[in-house]
């Protein structure tokens, strides 16, 4: 049983309905978001722990529909006191801001009163003594590795636990609520030679502790990435293929998704407007997305209006199939809510096209530029045009040559997308998103001269 | 005024009264962590209270508030920290939030203050900012009235501004810090900001220009010549930019124009100075205090005692007065920054750098206002030596990786120039360096030294604070430029 929560989904789910009765005496229609989380973190380096942590949150929003306007208002206490004043101050500034026809609840029908919940809570140890373990022992394991190579130096190792519970009411009578767990560990690594000092981390992230990766990996693959950027250095400027690792080809398609949320469409800042039905990217691509995966990282059976997503193409044969749209977004638009107030759900990115492991993805990329880390930059929502600093690696025929840094790499997210040659068999999960690493035919390296 | 007993007496009211606590309880709760005998034994009081309205597309359809409450409860036995947070801050909860804090110290029972601490040391009031509820305002319309005007003002500018959005929030913050050192010391924080997006679009294209104001003031505090500047701002640079050509690609010499491009400083050395990252030997500056690391004229300061600026403090999160530090002296490297963690583990002291974002989090080394001090040369003189490179009057936000040095910015407000003179707007270049290498490549320093508009923020470990940037117009002879032409 839970180790870390103070609060019952019960106490949660009275908090929202006593929100929305009150409000409901005011004559407004509401809804009642409530929330609880209870998280351990330690941090340990050198043998040594650095931080202990043990906290609590929670809060309580209310949103109030009254002739046509809304007003929204929130609260850390779920104390009666402190609910009136919340229903108080939402209902002032409904009665204030201008109407907004768009702006009211989805109709009843449209909730989730009895769609099935996809489970993602785990029952784990998670008190602070099980991190303690968990901590000193990855950080054992990452000065033991540090140890057989004089240029590594241990940093920090973590371990994570966080245990949600949300509950959710409507003054259509809805009421429900779900628990959620998320174990993470991370451990950073530094590696040193006369060139100066790069450190790097891996981290592993899930909804219970048997499927976090091994101290024995997290320290390894932390160890390789730093120990591989060492020797840095810039290329000439020139126009090259690229090959996007996982960790990063993620953010690619998280930028995607971006583009065909239901804000972005609405306010036309998407580089991909009025998509569906039209081809954005390359037609061996296809997205899926699922909301049911059992103990997937971003499972939901249901967002924070009450409405259900659905397992289903966004991408098909590189065609927009679907947008993440809320009820409020859907309306601007003319169209229903896809159950995504709240974002995406679990995305995959799948590839017809010729794929292979990371080595067969070098030997696809021939000579250019291999992507590890973005450093910062900026992609213009309206237009697409991306830019970004990246760290990386310099591969010719195959081989990598050595690691860059100081360049930067710029392209448009529309040629991007269609410029995707093939994504490989390297697949990772990084939160919401699944993908292989991503190669693109041709991007602008700004470099030395 | 504010601090001393002003807010104090704020605290009192709105923190202590009504979860029913007294100084002896505070103090009784500090006895049980205080217990095992830590370097560090300290209790964080927040409350906030948040107001904000959104004009979208020409209507004020949106507004939200929200208040939160809580404490944080932290221990320090040298570089071990112990922490614990509860929202519910009436006393059972606050005894269990320090007993929690000693079972994570995992010293065993130790209980040597059983009576509790007596909290008999003040810290002095300060004038820096009002002790003001900016959020207390409960007339909407004038809320409402001031975005109204921005939309307003924003068409009114050109026909080709097709989306005006804007937000106006409000925050009214207070804060008590009670130490087992016997130290009880309050902090009231108001805090307005107006921010503003808007879109141009011609002949098919799009571009986008943003601006925003920040005071730690109320809506008074927001005369309307400094909401049309605001405007004129925001719509200039969306107009500028529709004809942006893509950026040049290379090395070359770049001119900074005054005020937020400060910000680098902040991530290309201010960053680096922060005392835990020294004391944890990551910093690419660790070991140079008292080296070189710039050239000449280039002297760089954190101050928390500047009016009018949003880093400033009356007293820093663990209740110490904000100090003067400067960083870099004509040069040479003179000063980290500290908080009373790592200024107790390296010897030094604090000099009131210990912020956080909110009761929830960890206080750590953090930046205040910190700006490039000014030079001689005219800004005029410092554009015109530029044969050909980039001029950049405004960026989107940094980065910097604090154990390389390396950092990158990318601008929303740049122009080519060539033979001294400015070519044509460029979009989304980006510059990225090295910060000791940078800073070696100073070749110029403007008279003109001006602040950011109040919009700058740091982020650092996940916790995000208000900060202030700043520096006259300056030449860097030689940066990486990367963009979208070949």
């Amino acid at each position: 049983m839970t180790q870390l929560l103070s609060q019952t989904e019960a106490e949660l789910r009275d908090a929202a309905q006593l929100a929305v009765e009150l409000a409901s005496k005011r004559g407004a229609r509401a809804r009642a978001s409530v929330h609880h989380e209870g998280i351990a973190k330690i941090a340990v380096r050198g043998g040594e722990v650095e931080t202990a942590e043990r906290s609590g949150s929670q809060g309580l929003g209310l949103t109030v529909f009254h002739d046509g306007r809304r007003g929204s208002a929130s609260t850390a206490a779920f104390d009666r006191a402190s609910i009136e004043r919340l229903v108080e101050e939402a209902m002032l500034i409904a009665d204030h801001v201008q109407p907004d026809p768009d702006a009211d609840m989805p109709q009843a029908e449209s909730l989730a009163f009895a769609a099935p919940m996809p489970v993602i809570y785990a029952d784990s140890p998670r008190g602070p003594e099980t991190l303690l373990e968990a901590a000193t022992t990855l950080d054992r394991v990452a000065n033991d590795i540090a140890a057989s190579d004089k240029r590594l130096r241990a940093g920090e190792s973590v371990a994570v636990a966080i245990e949600g519970l949300w509950a959710l009411a409507t003054s259509d009578g809805f009421c429900r609520s779900v628990m959620r767990s998320n174990d993470s560990r991370w451990t950073v690594m530094l590696a040193q030679d006369e060139g100066g000092s790069i450190s790097d981390f891996c981290q592993s992230q899930a909804r219970r502790v048997e499927d976090l990766l091994s101290a024995e990996r997290l320290a390894t693959i932390a160890a390789e990435r730093a120990r591989r950027s060492l020797g840095a250095k810039a290329v000439d400027s020139r126009r090259c293929p690229v090959l996007f690792e996982p960790r990063t080809a993620a953010t690619l398609v998280g930028e995607l998704a971006g583009a065909l949320t239901g804000a972005a469409q609405y306010r036309r800042m998407s580089f991909l407007p009025d998509p569906i039905g039209r081809q954005v990217a390359a037609a061996h691509l296809s997205l899926h997305e699922d909301p049911f995966e059992v103990l997937g990282l971003a499972s939901g059976g249901l967002d924070s209006e009450g409405i259900a997503g659905s397992s289903r193409a966004i991408l098909r044969d590189g065609v927009v199939e679907g947008l993440f749209l809320s009820s409020f977004s859907g309306r601007k638009l003319g169209l229903a809510s896809t159950g995504n107030a709240d974002g995406f759900y679990n995305l995959r990115l799948n590839s017809t096209a010729e794929s292979g492991d990371w080595d067969a993805m070098l030997r696809m990329l021939g000579t250019g530029l291999v992507v590890t880390q973005f450093q910062g930059g900026k992609t213009d929502p309206a237009s697409g045009n991306w830019t970004q600093a990246v760290r990386g690696l310099w591969v010719e025929d195959g081989q990598v040559v050595h690691a860059v840094n100081d360049v930067t790499l710029a392209s448009n997210m529309n040629a991007m997308l269609n410029g995707i040659v093939a994504v490989g068999s390297d697949v990772e999960r990084l939160g919401a998103i699944r993908t292989g690493s991503i190669l693109i035919d041709d991007m602008q390296v700004g470099g030395r001269a | 005024m504010n601090g001393g007993d002003t807010a104090l007496d704020r605290a009192q009211a709105r923190l202590l009264g009504p979860a029913g606590l007294d100084e002896a309880a505070i103090g009784r709760a500090l006895g049980v962590m205080a217990g095992g005998g830590a370097d560090i034994a300290e209790l964080y009081f927040e409350t906030t209270s948040l107001r904000s309205w959104q004009l979208e597309g020409g209507r004020v359809t949106q507004g939200s508030f929200s208040m939160r409450q809580g404490v944080g409860a932290r221990s320090a036995h040298r570089g071990q920290v112990s922490f614990a947070h509860s929202a519910d801050i009436r006393e059972g909860a606050l005894l269990d939030t320090a007993r929690a804090v000693r079972t994570l110290e995992r010293r065993g029972e130790v209980a040597s203050h059983p009576h509790g601490i007596a909290l008999n040391r003040r810290a002095p009031a300060h004038a820096l900012y009002p002790a003001i509820d900016p959020v207390a305002v409960d007339d909407a319309t004038a809320w409402i009235a001031i975005l109204k005007r921005i939309d307003e003002l924003a068409r009114s500018t050109d026909p080709r501004i097709v989306r005006v959005d804007a937000n106006v929030r409000a925050t009214d913050t207070t804060i008590l810090v009670a130490e087992a050192d016997g130290l009880l010391a309050g902090d009231v924080r108001p805090l307005t900001i107006l921010s503003m997006v808007v879109i141009a679009e011609q002949n098919g294209q799009r571009a986008r220009g943003q601006a925003g104001l920040g005071r730690r003031a109320g809506l008074d505090g927001f005369p309307a010549d400094a909401v049309e500047a605001m405007v004129k701002t925001a719509a200039t640079m969306a107009l500028t930019n529709l004809d942006a050509i893509a950026a040049p690609v290379g090395e070359m010499p770049i001119v900074l124009g005054p005020g937020y491009p400060g910000v680098l400083f902040h991530e290309a050395v201010g960053h680096g100075l922060e005392g835990d990252h020294h004391r944890k030997h990551l910093s690419a500056f660790d070991g140079k205090v008292g080296e070189r690391i710039a050239a000449p004229g280039v002297t760089v300061i954190d101050d928390g005692g500047l009016p009018g600026r949003l880093g400033s403090l009356g007293i820093d999160d663990e209740g110490s007065a904000p100090d003067r530090t400067v960083l870099v002296e004509d040069g040479m490297l003179t000063g980290l920054m500290q908080d009373r963690l790592n200024a107790g583990l390296m010897n030094a002291r604090s000099t009131g750098n210990g912020r956080r974002q909110s009761y929830a989090h960890l206080p750590m080394p953090r930046m205040t206002n910190t700006f490039l001090a000014n030079g001689t040369a005219d800004p005029a003189d410092i554009i015109a030596s530029i044969d050909r490179g980039i001029y950049a009057t405004e960026f989107d936000g940094g980065q910097v990786d604090i154990v390389t040095g390396r950092f990158n910015f990318t601008t929303i407000a740049a122009w080519l120039v060539e033979k001294g003179k400015l070519v044509a707007p460029v979009r989304g270049a980006t510059l990225i360096g090295v910060g000791h290498e940078a800073l070696r490549h100073i070749s110029m320093i403007g008279n003109d030294l001006d602040f950011d508009t109040g919009m700058a923020t740091c982020g650092k470990q996940g916790q995000q604070l208000h900060v202030s940037v700043g520096q006259p117009t300056l030449r860097i002879d030689r940066m990486m430029v990367g963009g979208q032409a070949g």
